[in-house]
């Protein structure tokens, strides 16, 4: 790596070992024209290849958004200032897929995350097989969304589905239920193969977090005699706060932005029950409008970030507190 | 291209440093390499198309033939990434849906002039040489075959349900279908089709019922002028099809698109499938049904026993970007005459686009024989062609395909759904003027 | 854990487990067993479960026609040379973020977030295009650094918190012994970071291997081709084929669901001493 070997050089004596000492709580402020190469130099790689590869090509693809951009005839590409957002708003489906979304959001986040963190405080005591539960529980977080959505509907399945055999063995239906083709269950199913997904992720952050808990701290709530309850709302819940609320935010954004399930299991049907945002978005492309789904893509963006901006604020605070 | 090239200096910069430079090879000795992208892919054609090309690059040791398959789905999509872009393609698969936009945004090569001396023309059927210009006489694209419906049907389960032949009109295959069904043995009668491309079968059973009063030019218009969907037989013709959804088709073809249509034959679970011949290759690698399990009968007739076959039609076309066009009329020429001609119809089961094909006994026998029964009475299976070229198809088709399955899900009446589509072509057919 | 278990909490939490265990492999079991399945049988009613007749023909016709063989080789290596170059990349970026306080450091942060708020379908026209002028269309090594990429922001974020667990005394000790920052970084930090590296690059490697929309946009050619695009045109075309696509399936999940199993514990351990604590 040419570019890195300068570094090493000019770094070689770093400028806080001597002058002022360090601000307690802050590190090293003071500013040296080699701190600040360093800085930039090691900065460099990652902020080239996120610049080129995603950066770039999403500001290119946002100029689409203001222009009539329809690859079905480019011969007139001019600007059309915000009538592709109009476009957006003025669609029949627009507030279905708003609802969609959220729906799936918040469908999907809230089961995952009771379902990862009671996962994570049973995982954190110790047991026999331990090791090997975590194995298996652990795995659908490696397959890739669009599979998941595959072999989901293929369980799923009004005809040959294992789904519905399950249930009538079970006694709990007399007859299939067209899963993914009823309106009213299409979306039950994508939040089903959601939630069996994502757990493991949760599960993961949050027993990672559980483990950094001092016993010391427990211990000490047991001498006092402290409730169960009390103990997770007093000293787990707290301690692990921050995790849980960048966790979230973390997955409130990907999931927003997660066409892979839906499209690999219904493609945003039947009659666009389970249309989200990125899946609509997907369907426009596909239909060569570029512009509108620019201009979808934009508002994605302006929504989330809007949605992280507060989210952070109000989670700010407390994050305080714990450090 | 100036607005990339800050970009391209950093990303280049990007490449040098992580990875040293790669090394592009450009073709020395004089070989040429083409690009050929597929659309309407399936693996079992891609073999075929690979056999082929290995064909034309033994008679022409100078040219190599690099094959893209892109998945169906999608391949529309990105060959318009790959045309946009200038580079990465030659010889392409153009469709009668595509050859429009493509060649408007000035993607598409005229072969006019090419292929003016060309003997393959003599060999060819009136109507794939027609198929071959657009309306201002420019080839864009040398059709490979036609693509038409038929009725795949399974002769075990109507010979069971008491029917000695297979349905002729529309109303007969409700009742066969009807007769068939029985969700609870997980035996279905027809595969619907709920999702992608719903539309052109529902327009089938309309342009049945009206094929009396239908305009040959325009298989949408009637011969008064207005749209087909504004005449009251169009009405029949969509309760009927309703009625086939509700009686005799599986719940979950609300969502059924072409594979799902195919699948729901061939695994056995259905007993009519309306389909173009190439599935006739798939159906017969089934391994759930037998040879004599099933056959094909000719398209569904309206009321009046004529019927409307909206042929379709795709075929090789040249990018306007490619540096080796010579090279790619000799690959258009080569797919487009004598033995590969032949062989990729008849494998690929489509409607042949030379002379000598059809008289072929291939075509007289087997699944094959109701596409004859088709061709040779013209008086009942009318040839009309479809405004499949209009710029505004795509459009149309999507908004066709979420009203039908709004009906089938009974969110919209048959009325409505027509009331819609009247005048949806009205208002398109008078900005056109 | 503190505080005594009772009998009927053990008995909550054994059924817990043991219920969501089911609901977590039961997919898993599903498409292995109709994979196993002979071809006509998968839509033999009523349903079987367990094959009547084991069949290996559906991974026959998968390496016969499909030449699966070569999509897993692709996978493997973008993958594999991916996520290790997105790790390395991002253990630099990560050491200044989680070492130095400077001016524009909330903001980079913020840009990192941001790019996990873009939809690819935004940016794919134009990656296209930029690609083709790098005549990287069509080629592993295009899509690796797109990849890359794609991979930096969150295992940048992720490193980040193993660093700043790790006392600074530790580096400091190493540079007055007279090594360089960057000496410092490697010899001193990076084997008491592994299991957080190992963390970190499991998840660029799943990341990279599960991608789709990329690979589909950016490869064109068979021999090019990654899993997730060889599956992709496995539902698309024609009829979907239940059985190649389940043995499909398996030889997707396998990879990772081995790496996942083997690393599962040095995740959790990885993560223990890092990003959780943002």
């Amino acid at each position: 790596m040419p570019a890195t070997s300068a570094i090493t050089k000019t770094a070689k004596r770093p400028s806080h070992t001597r002058g002022a000492p360090p601000v307690p709580g802050r590190r090293r402020r003071e500013f040296t024209t080699r701190r600040g190469l360093m800085i930039a130099a090691f900065m460099a790689p990652a902020a080239v290849f996120v610049a080129v590869f995603t950066y770039y090509p999403m500001i290119a693809g946002s100029q689409m958004a203001f222009r009539n951009w329809k690859l079905t005839d480019l011969t007139d590409t001019s600007w059309v200032g915000l009538k592709n957002f109009r476009d957006v708003f003025g669609d029949p489906i627009w507030g279905t897929v708003l609802g969609n979304s959220f729906l799936w959001v918040f469908g999907s986040i809230v089961p995952q995350l009771v379902i990862g963190f009671a996962l994570a405080l049973w995982l954190r005591r110790r047991f026999r097989f331990r090791g090997l539960y975590q194995a298996l529980v652990f795995f659908p977080w490696a397959i890739s969304g669009f599979l998941i959505g595959i072999l989901f509907r293929w369980m799923f399945n009004s005809e040959f589905g294992v789904v519905n055999d399950l249930l009538e063995k079970a006694g709990l239906i007399d007859e299939p239920i067209a899963w993914l083709a009823d309106p009213k269950t299409a979306m039950i199913a994508v939040l089903i193969a959601n939630i069996w997904y994502g757990v493991t992720f949760f599960a993961i952050m949050i027993l990672a977090a559980l483990q950094s808990i001092p016993d010391e701290l427990y211990e000490a709530a047991a001498l006092d005699g402290a409730s169960k309850t009390r103990t997770l709302f007093q000293i787990t819940i707290p301690y692990i706060r921050t995790t849980l609320a960048l966790t979230v935010l973390l997955r409130i954004i990907w999931i927003f932005n997660f066409p892979d399930l839906i499209f690999g299991m219904t493609g945003g049907g039947p009659n666009n029950e389970t249309q989200i945002v990125t899946t609509w978005m997907i369907k426009i492309t596909q239909q060569g409008d570029y512009g509108r789904a620019s201009a979808l893509g934009l508002l994605v963006v302006a929504t989330l970030l809007v949605f992280a901006v507060f989210f952070l604020l109000a989670t700010r605070e407390k994050r305080g507190v714990k450090q | 291209m100036k607005r990339r090239t800050a970009a391209l200096a950093l990303g280049s910069a990007a490449m040098m440093v992580l990875t040293g430079c790669s090394t592009m090879s450009p073709g020395k000795d004089g070989t040429v390499t083409l690009n050929m992208v597929e659309s309407l892919t399936n693996p079992a054609r891609s073999d075929l198309i690979k056999n082929l090309i290995a064909d034309f690059e033994q008679q022409n040791p100078k040219i190599k033939v690099n094959l893209i398959s892109p998945p169906t789905e999608q391949a529309d999509q990105k060959i318009q990434q790959m045309l946009q872009s200038g580079s990465g393609v030659d010889v392409l698969e153009v469709r009668d849906i595509t050859v429009g936009p493509w060649s408007n945004n000035g993607w598409l090569y005229d072969m006019k002039k090419d292929l003016g001396g060309w003997k393959g023309w003599k060999a060819m059927t009136e109507n794939a040489v027609k198929a071959a210009e657009d309306t201002k006489g420019r080839t864009y694209f040398v059709p490979y075959g036609f693509y038409g419906l038929s009725l795949f049907y399974r002769t075990d389960l109507i010979k069971e349900a008491g029917f000695s032949k297979p349905p002729a009109t529309w109303d007969e295959l409700l009742e066969q279908a009807s007769a068939i069904h029985d969700p609870a043995k997980r035996r279905f009668g027809y595969a619907f089709r709920g999702g992608a491309n719903a539309n052109s079968n529902a327009t089938a059973v309309i342009e049945a019922y009206v094929a009396d009063k239908v305009d040959t030019a325009n298989g949408y218009k009637l011969t008064n002028g207005k749209p087909i969907f504004s005449a009251p037989e169009a009405q029949d013709a969509l309760k009927t099809y309703l009625k086939l959804f509700k009686e005799a088709s599986p719940k979950s073809s609300v969502s059924w698109g072409y594979p799902e249509m195919v699948e729901g034959f061939s695994n056995g679970s259905t007993g009519f499938l309306l389909q173009d011949p190439e599935v006739i290759a798939t159906v017969s690698e089934s391994k759930s049904i037998k040879k004599d399990q099933w056959d094909t009968a000719p398209l569904v007739a309206g009321p009046s026993g004529k019927t409307v076959q909206p042929l379709a039609t795709a075929g090789w076309g040249i990018a306007d970007g490619s540096k080796h066009k010579a090279e790619a009329v000799k690959l258009v020429q080569f797919l487009s005459q004598g033995k590969a001609s032949t062989s990729f119809t008849k494998k690929n089961s489509l409607v042949p686009i030379l002379k000598s094909a059809i008289a072929d006994p291939f075509y007289k026998t087997g699944p094959w024989s109701s596409y004859v029964t088709m061709t040779e009475h013209p008086e009942k299976y009318l040839n009309v062609s479809q405004p499949r070229g209009v710029a505004w198809w795509t459009e149309w088709e999507q908004k066709a395909d979420a009203d039908v399955q709004k009906m089938v899900l009974g969110k919209m009446t048959p009325k409505e759904l027509l009331a819609g589509w009247d005048a949806y072509w009205t208002k398109k057919w008078q900005r056109e003027k | 854990m503190i505080g005594k278990a009772t009998a009927a909490g053990r008995t909550v939490r054994f059924a817990f487990l043991g219920l969501w265990l089911v609901f977590t492999v039961f997919p898993l079991y599903w498409i292995i067993v109709t994979s196993l399945k002979a071809p006509g049988d998968i839509f033999a009613f009523p349903i079987a479960y367990w094959p009547e007749h084991f069949s290996l023909e559906n991974y026959r016709g998968l390496f016969g026609k499909a030449d699966f063989g070569t999509y897993i080789t692709n996978s493997l290596i973008v993958a594999t040379v991916a996520g290790a170059a997105a790790t390395a990349i991002s253990m630099l970026s990560a050491y200044v973020l989680a070492r130095f306080e400077f001016r524009t450091k909330s903001a980079l942060l913020m840009a990192a977030l941001v790019t996990q708020m873009i939809p690819a379908f935004i940016a794919l026209g134009p990656l296209y295009l930029l690609m083709t002028d790098l005549s990287l269309v069509d080629n592993r090594l295009g899509l690796i650094l797109v990849y890359i990429a794609v991979c930096i922001p969150f295992c940048t974020v992720m490193l980040r918190g193993f660093f700043e667990n790790i006392p600074d005394a530790l580096e400091e000790a190493a540079m007055i012994d007279g090594l360089s920052r960057f000496g410092a970084l490697f010899r001193v930090l990076l084997p008491v970071m592994k299991p957080g590296i190992i963390a970190a690059f499991i998840f660029n490697f799943v990341n990279c291997w599960n991608e789709l929309f990329l690979s589909v946009t950016l490869l064109n050619s068979d021999s090019n081709k990654t899993v997730p695009t060889a599956l992709n045109g496995f539902i698309s075309s024609f009829n979907i084929d239940w059985g190649s696509m389940s043995a499909a399936a398996v030889f997707t999940i396998l990879p990772t669901m081995l790496l996942f199993a083997f690393a599962s514990r040095h995740i959790v351990q990885g993560l223990t001493s890092g990003a959780v604590k943002g």
